[in-house]
């Protein structure tokens, strides 16, 4: 059996980083990062797609190039032109001391996540039969009425898998931010393993708290695509509602 | 209509395979290039070395059976190593001391490049047989590793041109934001220079040191601290953007890091630093890097 864990593991070492204040307070900045990006990417997002569905041909072209563009160049070198890039751009100051690490890190992943929204978004618009449109038109209602009151809420529910997905995606990726100088919850631990040699045991730390922290938002999300199921009998069960069910005395799984 | 589609999915499915299948090819080739100029460079595995009187025997050497000594390298930091401009042949201090290694061992030198902060773990799963990569020795990681002194050399800070925060001193970097390469030995100079600051300095890691010095450049951090011959030569191509200061001249030496297992190997690493020093070469080497004040003593 030599052959395994032939590089020694320290498990003690995992036990005293799990809740070592610094890969707590790391998981925090990766927290705030992706929820932060998150908003700010999906109301981007919302906007890109009004406008790509529009009939305004600028509208509708803008969006376009916008989507291309943030799709087309990986995430890490947008950080690395957003952050170094700009402030070489711009010698000011002003400038340089408010933009920081953090805030260029949240809004180039929010602009970042725009792109990918904007997709999601326009997918779930076409979703929505064309005929609603007119039914709404019929009623007096403009196109912005029709889309806010009308369109966007049948849309949502089409968007909340792919979007929940992006969110997990987005958790993950702020790890990259490290290119820039932002400790978060992988760079707290790779700073960390770099002092002790414990690398794979601060590995395993910042993957345990990975897991768990899309759990929760896994399970998040099936609670919220059950909650907004029009129709009782296509409602999904979630592990919530199965253990309600149990509590409850009803039959079945 | 049916039979047709498929046809044309099939067509797509076997470009696409054909396009991978030509791309993995060309990694091939490229592979195969990355090591042709260190096997230049070096004399084949069963010639006797130039100066044959007093060869090294590395017939004891399990890691030298296959001819090749296999060097880990983070090869972002010169002039220690890196790569030549618009190639990918590396170069540096190290790079021309291990080749001299291997030719007094006669044996095949080749380098792999990998991140600093996961350099020992990757020996220590035998990624290769040796780190040559501008590594101090520190008693942290003699505990991980043996390492066999080849140079000698100091810390430099590097500053805006016109040294704005007056920094003479690690001292003086009390209460600024320093930017440092993640895992070397810079990055614990700080912290124990920080234990004794009264207004905490912030200490910015990155994977690479260049990176550390664009983040300098950019204004995201007061000053840099690498090795002397880094920051000296980051200072020399700055264009007079940055400045360097040496507030500590404290020589340390840099080791090869072989595993602690690697007894043999060690040995005739020792033996063939002494042999390269015997002959000359070392000195030539150090002299024309212009690095003669970091030789051993």
């Amino acid at each position: 059996m030599d052959w395994l864990l032939a590089v020694r593991f320290d498990f003690d070492t995992v036990g005293d980083f799990l809740f070592d204040p610094i890969i707590l307070r790391a998981m925090r900045e990766t927290l705030t990062i992706a929820v932060l990006a998150m908003a700010l990417g999906i109301g981007l997002g919302v906007v890109l797609a009004v406008m790509r569905v529009s009939h305004n041909p600028v509208a509708v072209v803008f969006a376009g190039l916008y989507v291309w563009f943030w799709r087309a160049t990986p995430v890490v070198l947008q950080l690395l032109i957003m952050y170094f890039g700009m402030r070489q751009l711009i010698e000011d100051d002003l400038f340089r001391d408010n933009w920081t690490r953090f805030r260029a890190a949240v809004i180039t992943f929010a602009l970042n996540e725009a792109a990918y929204m904007a997709e999601i978004v326009r997918g779930g618009i076409q979703s929505v039969e064309a005929g609603q449109m007119d039914a709404a038109k019929s009623l007096g209602m403009t196109n912005l009425q029709a889309l806010r009151h009308v369109i966007l809420p049948q849309a949502f529910r089409v968007m909340i898998p792919p979007t929940g997905n992006e969110f997990i995606a987005m958790l993950k990726n702020t790890s990259v931010a490290f290119a820039i100088g932002v400790v978060e919850l992988l760079n707290a631990a790779k700073i960390q393993s770099a002092r002790s040699f414990k690398v794979m045991e601060l590995y395993t730390v910042a993957a345990f708290w990975y897991l768990v922290m899309v759990s929760i938002f896994s399970l998040l999300q099936a609670e919220l695509e059950r909650a907004l199921t029009v129709s009782e009998r296509d409602r999904p069960e979630t592990l919530l509602s199965r253990a309600m069910g149990l509590v409850a005395g009803r039959r079945g799984l | 209509m049916r039979y047709s589609k498929l046809g044309r999915f099939t067509l797509i499915l076997g470009a696409l395979a054909l396009v991978s299948a030509l791309a993995l090819a060309a990694c091939k080739d490229d592979d195969d290039k990355d090591k042709t100029p260190a096997a230049e460079e070096t004399p084949a595995g069963d010639e006797t070395p130039a100066d044959g009187a007093d060869a090294i025997d590395i017939s004891s050497v399990p890691e030298l059976e296959d001819g090749v000594l296999s060097a880990g390298s983070d090869i972002a930091y010169a002039p220690i190593e890196f790569y030549i401009e618009g190639t990918e042949t590396p170069d540096g201090v190290d790079v021309d001391i291990l080749n001299a290694i291997g030719e007094a061992l006669g044996v095949q030198v080749e380098f792999i490049n990998t991140g600093f902060d996961g350099i020992i773990p990757a020996l220590q799963t035998e990624d290769y047989d040796v780190i040559m990569s501008a590594m101090t020795i520190t008693p942290e990681r003699t505990a991980e590793i043996d390492l066999v002194p080849y140079l000698n050399v100091g810390q430099g800070v590097l500053v805006p041109a016109g040294n704005p925060g007056n920094i003479l001193g690690l001292e003086d970097l009390c209460g600024l934001t320093v930017a440092v390469q993640l895992g070397t030995i810079q990055v614990d100079i700080l912290n124990e220079q920080n234990a004794q600051c009264d207004e905490q300095m912030t200490i910015v890691t990155f994977d690479t040191n260049p990176l550390a010095v664009e983040d300098l450049r950019t204004g995201g951090s007061d000053a840099n601290f690498a090795d002397f011959p880094v920051a000296f030569l980051d200072a020399e191509e700055s264009d007079g953007t940055l400045e360097l200061v040496e507030p500590a001249p404290n020589p340390q030496p840099y080791g090869i890091g072989v595993r602690k297992e690697s007894t043999e190997l060690k040995d005739v690493l020792a033996d063939a630093v002494q042999a390269i020093k015997d002959s000359g070469t070392y000195d030539e080497i150090l002299a024309e890097w212009g690095l003669e004040s970091t030789a051993l003593p």
